[in-house]
């Protein structure tokens, strides 16, 4: 069995490992920048696929079933983001003879346009958000889109039909600002899925965000699982994901596990999948959208699982059956979080932060796991997003998995370039994340009300030895050279610094 | 060896006098310690205070994206740092600034200019968004940093612009 994961960075190092303890032949492909990615050198095998831009690379199925017929692949796993939730490419892969691990072309068709996935969920019993039910394109004026915003209600929210992970997503206030929303969510849904469609949604106030993970096999059997908390979100970007939540009561998560079965079954769904829901201060729910695709926020479910769900989705596209107990999917052993680490700068308003890694030690110990894609001496480069790991820590209770995860971040090294790493210290120490007292919105509002404030203040101390360490650091460089060595320790020369490094092993 | 040391926008003098193996005398702003000190690496360095404190540290020091710029790793924080930088001012504000109470938009990242929402000549309030600029999937709003007229607009939507290109100047 050899597959080829259609991926990069983190998600595609994880399919990797999944495929390596299964014992499974892995294909990577890559782009140019990514020659030296860490995926390229996981894998057994790695084709080129074209020039860095996504568009020209990881988006073209032509170049992706080349590369599988080339090396010899069974199956291409897709990993998320790309062409993940593409049903054109889930077909084209069945057409050349290859098994695409995922869902059905038509079952990702129908869940991938939001307003076909509303209603199926309609269709299947399932509350939805009040909204437009269809798309509105390029063609409808101005003046209509107030109109049809009045019947959907203030505040709004402008989403694309085609859109996921945050992407092309505006929240409205009022009439007034509806026109630039519904502008600035169609170019940005335009350039990132090639459909500037867009439909309007009313705003529930002050929801949580709580999705239920899915698995399906081919033989009708759907297992739901434990949900997971993602409404720590900046801008609808989901950065920290929880499970379980602290608001979800076990009679709640059967309720929301049985709709999204409902869902599930009403697009005969296989695979692994993800219903989102929102979930209002009063303990009502609505059905949001489906990710037809393996999550990025999948560790946390397995953490207080044990279940691997990337290795499931291989079972299941070998056609095997689920033999999952359902009561183990659906209760929580501990709490674990994740937080997504990216290259950005949280001092700048979280811009991307592309640049050579120079040196880089995950965090390790007990319950902690890293999720990560790069390497020292890695470039980050500019084309795609920029995370570059998945920091999750789990624990017996909640509140022992956010000081875990704290004294993770603490250890964790990313040297040469800024990362959300201080961002998440200051978020694990702030009282209503403790209290696990926060809604979709509360991230944005706690920001706004920083005004500018650094994520890295240093004591007076800290930042004395900081400038000692700097003035050092100086001095060695300068050629303190191996005059300053001691026997056995102290300021070796760089040269014996890197033969203890080597001798160590 | 005596240098000045900026770090997160401070300056300090710091001396460095080199007393045993591993072994310093270390003068910041006056304030003498004794340190002990081993290097971790290629960027790290144990810090060991002396005097009795025995406080550790572990601290990196590594060179950013932008030249000259230092930055320094310690217990989960990242703070830039510089050596022997005259206090004029950071880098970045060194390439913003053009003539007497002009002021430029500047690319803080490399990306494609996908918008801009002014032209010369137009007056504009502090923070008003004035180009979009696409950077990893993500549209970012850069605003004017003062109000102003427009001096000029130096890219069009669809540009590529690298990190510190100069996008619009305020005065």
């Amino acid at each position: 069995m050899k597959i080829l994961i259609a991926n990069r960075g983190e998600i595609a190092v994880r399919i990797i490992r999944a495929c390596r303890e299964m014992g499974f032949a892995t294909v990577a492909v890559y782009s140019d920048c990514d020659r030296d990615a860490r995926h390229v050198r996981e894998a057994d095998q790695a084709l080129h696929i074209g020039p860095s831009e996504a568009v020209k690379s990881y988006l073209r199925i032509d170049a992706i079933l080349d590369a599988a017929r080339l090396s010899g692949a069974d199956a291409i796993h897709p990993g998320y983001g790309f062409l993940a939730e593409n049903a054109a490419f889930a077909a084209a892969c069945h057409d050349a003879g290859v098994t695409f691990i995922g869902p059905t072309p038509a079952a990702i068709a129908l869940m991938g346009s939001k307003t076909a996935a509303r209603a199926t969920a309609i269709k299947a019993g399932v509350p939805v958000v009040p909204g437009t039910e269809t798309p509105l394109d390029d063609t409808v004026s101005d003046s209509d889109l107030v109109g049809i915003a009045e019947s959907v209600g203030y505040p709004l929210v402008v989403k694309a039909v085609a859109g996921g992970g945050g992407k092309g997503m505006r929240t409205v206030e009022a009439a007034a600002s509806l026109a630039a929303a519904v502008r600035t969510a169609r170019s940005e849904a335009g350039s990132a899925f090639g459909d500037s469609a867009v439909y309007l949604e009313r705003q529930i106030v002050r929801p949580r965000h709580i999705e239920i993970q899915l698995l399906g096999d081919q033989h009708g059997t759907i297992i739901p699982f434990v949900e997971r908390e993602c409404s720590i979100q900046r801008r609808h970007q989901k950065v920290v994901e929880e499970s379980p939540s602290t608001v979800v009561s076990p009679d709640l998560r059967r309720r929301m596990a049985a709709a999204a079965v409902s869902v599930a079954r009403t697009a005969a769904y296989s695979s692994a999948g993800t219903i989102e829901f929102l979930l209002d201060p009063d303990g009502a729910f609505y059905f949001l959208e489906m990710n037809t695709r393996l999550q990025v926020e999948h560790p946390v479910t397995e953490m207080v699982t044990s279940i691997d769900l990337v290795q499931w989705q291989l079972r299941i596209a070998l056609g095997e059956k689920l033999d999952i107990d359902p009561e183990r999917a659906l209760t929580p052993q501990g709490h674990a979080i994740e937080c997504r680490i990216y290259a950005e700068d949280p001092d700048q308003g979280f811009l991307p932060s592309p640049g050579l890694i120079r040196g880089l030690r995950p965090a390790s110990g007990p319950g902690v796991r890293d999720d990560g894609g790069v390497d020292a001496g890695y470039t980050v480069p500019v084309f795609y997003d920029s995370m570059i790991a998945k920091l999750v820590a789990w624990g017996a209770t909640r509140t022992d998995a956010v000081a875990r995860m704290a004294r993770a971040l603490r250890e964790y090294q990313v040297l040469g370039i800024r990362t959300t790493i201080p961002f998440f210290l200051w978020l694990m120490r702030q009282p209503d994340y403790g209290a696990g007292r926060y809604d979709t919105m509360y991230l944005d509002r706690l920001l706004a009300s920083r005004a500018g404030e650094s994520f890295n203040e240093l004591s007076d101390e800290d930042e004395v030895l900081a400038a000692i360490a700097v003035a050092l650091d100086a001095t060695l460089r300068a050629g303190g050279g191996p005059g300053s060595a001691r026997p056995g320790g102290g300021l070796p020369s760089w040269k014996q610094a890197g033969r203890r490094e080597a001798l160590r092993g | 060896m005596t240098f000045e040391i900026e770090v997160n926008a401070r300056s300090r003098i710091v001396s460095i006098e080199r007393t045993g193996p591993g072994q310093y005398r270390v003068t910041v702003d006056g304030q003498t310690r004794a340190l002990d000190a081993a290097r971790i690496g290629s960027h790290g360095l144990s810090l060991i205070l002396g005097g009795g404190s025995n406080v550790s540290r572990e601290v990196h020091v590594a060179p950013s994206t932008v030249r000259g710029e230092l930055l320094v790793l310690l217990e989960g924080r990242t703070v830039t740092a510089t050596v022997n930088a005259r206090r004029t001012g950071r880098a970045a504000a060194d390439a913003g600034s053009h003539g007497p109470g002009e002021q430029a938009v500047v690319a803080p990242m490399p990306g494609r200019v996908v918008r801009v929402l002014v032209s010369e000549g137009d007056e504009v309030a502090a923070r008003q968004p004035v180009v979009v600029v696409e950077a990893m999937k993500m549209e970012n709003e850069l605003s004017s940093p003062k109000a102003g007229r427009v001096k000029d607009v130096a890219v069009t939507p669809g540009m590529s612009v690298e990190a510190g290109r100069v996008l619009i100047v305020i005065e």
